[in-house]
């Protein structure tokens, strides 16, 4: 991986880790404020790509593992691996590369704003909820004596969250690559 | 120190960043100055092989730029920018990192730390999280991360741009009194203004090649057309 | 960034890293082989006692393992609504062992120690061309390193936002955030190489 590649990926896991410090944010059409870390996760797929994108979420892995308390909230250390949701934790390297390489296909220079903003929006929601949440429920259903059904329906009620993250993902992705292009663009 | 240009440019496409240079560098203190986008870093970029030429090639005391990667251990590099010099959290692990990186042993590397924070006097620096360093603090703990691994030629990319006037005369004698070869690119023309030999750059071509004085006229010259 | 490693001088601390890791490995395995309640309780017992006996006072102790425990719990009081209440009780004590146990190596492990045994991990891969194993320690550094930067940064975002008497969205904010940090990378990709770091890399 070029110098810059590995910078690049650690910067944006630095912008991970400063997502889950800062308090959590209110979007102007969901009434809870939600916590922008799972959302740094998809913006890594839209920003930078699969590749690094992935590379970024892998370093916020080690992180967590080493015993630092990166995770929102002050959560970190092992027992963040041990616990019932780990599952999504484990998804969020999934999802970026998911989110990414959809990015990367689907989004074009040469489209419309709404378009590209479009891609970006289907690349987060397909990596950022559904591949994010087959880990999650998956797990979930492994080590915590519900089954899938019943993993399914409690995980339900964050759905319209990550929608919301999804959408402001997707502006976030758009708005970075007409002042800053960095998505490698694939065929 | 031995610095070779032959017939060395750099384009990009149909850009051209530094037109052809053919010159010998072995002076003690070389100054480079030009406008912005004149060329002088991108020549300064040849030296440590940071960027490659296009066309002719680049001989630093005897190894071609262009396959060694042993030049980086004759020739350290200064940023302008002094937050993203500094890559590790506390000052002492940055400078540790690049000895370790060149292969040193964790005794030694102990040793060399100690004994360029000592060079500095900047024993005070060692500790302290680069975040909370001022601009010239920055400075000179990266001077200390890049000649500890014992580069005899050190370039400095504008080293104090983003200084203030006591940080700035701060780096500036910290640069007079370094026994390494210095090759200074500067805006801050009293930075060489008494340096034996000054290059001057001008929309990728080099324009004038003289000791400081007579060097710092043409510039005059040319910036104020 | 403050580490949620504890200085102390516990049987735990004494342990070399690579054993602590391997037992929280077998633990898990072995949790999960069995579902005999008098067992897993035994291992709760166990654990717990392993990681009140590392010296942190039990207040800080407690506090570590709210957020997890928490989430245990929520997650067993709904298996307990549609499940028999011997599958939740297994989950519940199956789960918290294995976290007391993590949390324990995570306490009495140096950050240190975690990067060279990843690294070592590394280094087979390394061979198989996919990463370099050094990266590990400098990717942690960098990420340490700039986190400060990235929440200054944040902040004089924010007050330029009050300064204009804009109100704060994600997008305003967010934007400008990314692009500022990445705009950096080529500055410090550029010294890293420069200080011949990464030296097997073009």
């Amino acid at each position: 991986m070029s110098t810059r590649d590995l910078v690049l990926s650690a910067l944006f896991a630095a912008i991970i880790v400063a997502l889950g410090i800062l308090p959590p944010i209110t979007l102007g059409f969901i009434p809870v404020p939600i916590t922008a870390q799972s959302m740094g996760v998809m913006m890594a797929g839209v920003v930078l790509g699969a590749r690094r994108g992935m590379v970024a979420v892998l370093i916020v892995w080690v992180l967590v593992a080493i015993g630092l308390p990166v995770l929102s909230g002050g959560r970190g250390g092992l027992a963040a691996f041990a616990a019932p949701t780990t599952g999504f934790l484990i998804g969020w390297l999934f999802a970026a590369f998911t989110t990414g390489y959809l990015s990367e296909r689907l989004v074009k220079a040469e489209q419309s704003g709404l378009v590209q903003t479009v891609g970006f929006f289907l690349s987060a929601m397909i990596g950022g909820i559904v591949v994010l949440y087959a880990f999650g429920i998956g797990y979930l259903a492994l080590v915590s004596g519900v089954n899938l059904e019943q993993a399914f329906v409690g995980s339900m009620a964050f759905v319209p969250g990550d929608v919301a993250k999804a959408f402001v993902a997707a502006l976030v992705g758009r708005a970075v690559m007409v002042g800053y292009p960095l998505l490698p663009v694939r065929a | 120190m031995d610095i070779r240009f032959e017939g060395a440019g750099v384009s990009y496409g149909a850009r051209v960043a530094l037109a052809p240079v053919t010159l010998q560098l072995t002076e003690k203190r070389i100054g480079i100055i030009g406008l912005n986008g004149s060329g002088k870093t991108t020549f300064a970029r040849l030296i440590n092989g940071l960027t490659k030429p296009s066309i002719g090639r680049v001989i630093v005391n005897g190894r071609d730029t262009a396959d060694a990667k042993a030049i980086l251990t004759d020739v350290g590099f200064i940023f302008q920018s002094p937050q993203n010099q500094i890559i590790l959290p506390v000052v002492r692990d940055d400078i540790a990192f690049g000895l370790k990186s060149h292969g040193y042993k964790p005794a030694e590397i102990a040793a060399k730390v100690e004994a360029v924070l000592q060079r500095f006097s900047a024993a005070h620096l060692a500790d302290r999280r680069a975040h909370e360093l001022s601009g010239g603090e920055l400075q000179l703990a990266a001077l200390c991360s890049v000649l500890a691994t014992g580069p005899d030629i050190l370039i400095l990319d504008e080293p104090t741009n983003q200084l203030d006037l006591k940080n700035r005369s701060l780096v500036q004698r910290l640069v007079e009194g370094l026994p390494e070869s210095a090759i200074v690119i500067s805006h801050d023309l009293e930075l060489v203004a008494d340096y034996e030999r000054v290059l001057v750059f001008h929309e990728g071509n080099l324009i004038a090649d003289a000791p400081a004085g007579e060097a710092i006229s043409r510039y005059r010259e040319i910036a104020s057309r | 960034m403050k580490s949620l490693f504890v200085e102390g001088n516990s049987r735990m601390h004494r342990v070399s890293a690579r054993a602590k890791l391997l037992v929280l490995a077998a633990l898990g395995v072995m949790l999960f082989l069995t579902a005999n309640l008098m067992l897993l309780g035994l291992a709760v017992l166990a654990t717990a006692a392993i990681y009140f006996s590392i010296g942190l006072p039990a207040r800080s102790a407690l506090a570590r393992l709210k957020p997890i425990f928490l989430t245990i719990l929520i997650v067993a009081l709904f298996s307990l609504a549609f499940n028999p209440w011997h599958v939740a009780v297994v989950a519940l004590l199956r789960l918290t062992a294995l976290m007391l146990f993590a949390a324990a190596v995570t306490a009495t492990t140096a950050i240190a120690q975690f990067i060279d045994e990843i690294t070592l991990l590394a280094r087979p891969l390394e061979r198989l061309g996919l990463l370099r194993a050094d990266d590990v320690g400098l990717a942690v550094g960098l990420v340490v390193r700039f986190v400060p930067e990235i929440l200054d940064r944040y902040r004089a975002i924010r007050e330029a936002h009050a300064a204009r008497g804009l109100k704060v969205r994600p997008t305003t904010v967010l934007v400008p955030l990314i692009i500022l940090t990445l705009r950096d990378a080529d500055n410090i990709a550029a010294a890293i190489d420069a200080r011949g770091v990464r030296r097997h890399v073009n």
